[in-house]
């Protein structure tokens, strides 16, 4: 009896092990042990080859706050958190309520329109806007052409003090569909006699639109608040392709900054110090998040 | 009184229906500029950059599709990292999906909350150290190390949706599958597979379109322009043309088919797979 039991508990282990095992190796090998790898590596001036025996402590992250293009990073990276959620969520919930609701005549082809930018390679995305952000024959230097009396050149990404706004443009216009399919989503759980008895009651739109609808949705808006602040930290590939951080770093952004300073110059120590910052401001903002936003919403 | 009513609210639904109108097309202009720039020659497009080509030319095009075109090794590569990544992530994350949520055993929990764990790494934190357990492993260089390196980061989210999908499936068919003398691989095929194609094409399109459009990993492990994706060789191919709009906006054109296609004929079911882990965690 012992003996079938043992048997049957081996071939249970066995059978967990062929399961989860591989998925588990995986996940261990390339996520799990590179973000401890990186934690180790950010306390080392290390080159990627030879020994790790420079032990140099926080000097990295001593480095990091005392370079000024890492700060024009961060702040980059905390205006597209701002922007985000001052206006690109606040305009997808808009569209969600404008076409979300009730019969809105082609409703669906609405929604697949707003959101095609969204699937789209961010990269090309990048490559798309910077022509038509083109100085020479671009459309705002059109634009002027017609307003104004001549043509004038208008270099949005050339100037470092308009560039990182014009990049903005087009994160707004990239990830905006995304959050409205969301609000799209949480819209069809308002209950509607909750909406009718408001309107019954005289509330206006916009009332209705405050008392009603936002704390009936209030679970989707924590959702997209949290996906829109974990992502705008992470803004790479569009950034890339619209000038790599440039011009003069002044569209740097954290990740752009731990490529051209970590990677490009084989700086493995100080790169991982970078991705150590990034990975703290996305854990703080979860941790704080969950603690006063979700928590207080469950209370 | 009736007549003014049903007036205005005709009036507002005209007034909605045109802001829908006017902003479906300012989103969608972008992609319709890279069309309309396709169709153009050099002189043209700078000429006049957003209008309407005249006459449209197919030279560009031509060039593009040719035999000696990159774009064909391109599309090569990029349906081969995407779906090699695809395969290991279904493989991978629905045998552990099923061994998460079918089999009782002690720590389990444990092992499922350490692969939720990844969802708060994204790829930007792991990326130079992943670098380095790649050429340990030998695979720096190749189109094997991003499809690694891919599914290792897409097996978080996956498992996670697996397991939710088929902690649903009641208890009653397990044990029923059991009294018959079946294994739970009896289970696995008579029961799971038959019902699991939601959950499949959800975890399917997800990695599909990172996948797809990923460009940080490619751009980190390839080296050899022979194994360059699209996302790759659109950063490369605008950098050589720099002066050839007309051509890089074929070079788009063309690029965008595969994905653009694949949108618009399942949106409905892309839409869903891509919304469905925020709507529903």
């Amino acid at each position: 009896m012992e003996n079938i039991k043992t048997l049957y508990s081996v071939k249970k282990l066995g059978l967990i092990l062929l399961l989860i095992g591989p998925a588990f190796a995986l996940f261990t090998t390339f996520v799990v042990m590179p973000v401890f790898q990186g934690a180790y590596y950010s306390l080392f001036d290390w080159k990627g080859i030879g020994p790790l025996n420079d032990f140099v402590g926080v000097k990295n992250f001593v480095r990091l706050f005392g370079h000024e293009p890492f700060r024009t990073a961060i702040v980059n990276n905390l205006k597209v958190v701002l922007f985000s959620l001052l206006f690109q969520l606040p305009t997808a919930f808009f569209f969600a309520l404008l076409i979300g609701r009730q019969k809105f005549p082609g409703a669906i082809v609405f929604r697949s329109f707003y959101f095609f930018p969204y699937v789209l390679t961010e990269i090309i995305a990048g490559v798309i806007w910077r022509f038509i952000y083109n100085p020479q024959f671009g459309f705002l230097t059109q634009l002027s052409g017609l307003i104004g009396p001549e043509k004038t050149e208008i270099a949005m990404l050339g100037n470092p003090e308009t560039a990182f706004n014009a990049i903005f443009v087009v994160i707004f216009w990239k990830y905006i569909g995304f959050h409205m399919i969301l609000y799209i989503a949480g819209l069809q759980g308002v209950p509607k006699d909750l909406e009718d008895a408001a309107v019954i009651d005289g509330a206006s739109p916009l009332e209705v639109i405050w008392h009603v609808i936002i704390p009936s949705i209030r679970n989707t808006i924590m959702i997209s608040v949290f996906l829109s602040v974990i992502g705008s930290f992470n803004v790479f590939d569009i950034v890339w392709a619209m000038g790599q951080g440039g011009p003069d770093h002044s569209t740097e952004t954290l990740v752009t900054y731990l490529y051209n300073f970590g990677y490009k110059r084989f700086a493995f120590g100080y790169g991982s110090a970078v991705a150590i910052v990034i990975f703290f401001l996305c854990l703080v903002f979860n941790v704080l998040y969950q603690k006063y936003i979700v928590g207080d919403s469950r209370s | 009184m009736i007549f003014k009513q049903h007036f205005q609210t005709t009036r507002d639904k005209a007034i909605k229906f045109t802001i829908a109108l006017v902003t479906a097309f300012i989103m969608f202009y972008p992609i319709l500029v890279v069309y309309l720039g396709a169709f153009k020659s050099k002189g043209q497009i700078n000429a006049d950059p957003f209008g309407i080509p005249n006459p449209a030319t197919l030279e560009t095009m031509k060039e593009i599709l040719g035999v000696s075109s990159s774009f064909w090794q391109m599309l090569f590569n990029s349906i081969v990292i995407t779906g090699g990544t695809i395969a290991i992530v279904l493989i991978l994350a629905m045998a552990a999906g099923v061994g998460l949520s079918r089999i009782q055993f002690k720590g389990r929990q444990a092992v499922f909350n350490y692969f939720i764990m990844g969802l708060l790494f994204p790829l930007t934190v792991a990326v130079l150290p992943l670098m380095l357990q790649l050429r340990t492993l030998g695979l720096t260089g190749t189109r094997l190390g991003v499809v690694m390196a891919q599914a290792a980061f897409s097996i978080p989210l996956s498992v996670f949706i697996f397991t939710g999908f088929f902690k649903e499936i009641p208890q009653e068919l397990q044990d029923a599958c059991d009294i018959d003398g079946g294994t739970l691989l009896t289970f696995f095929r008579h029961v799971i597979v038959p019902i699991s194609t939601p959950v499949v094409s959800t975890v399917s399109i997800l990695v599909f379109v990172q996948s797809w459009n990923q460009f940080l990993l490619p751009l980190l492990v390839l080296s050899d322009q022979a194994h360059y994706t699209i996302p790759l060789g659109v950063m490369q191919y605008q950098g050589q043309f720099a002066s050839g709009w007309n051509q890089i906006m074929g070079f788009i054109a063309i690029s965008l088919l595969p994905i653009g296609i694949f949108y618009f004929s399942m949106q409905k079911y892309v839409i869903e797979g891509l919304t469905s882990g925020a709507v529903k965690g």
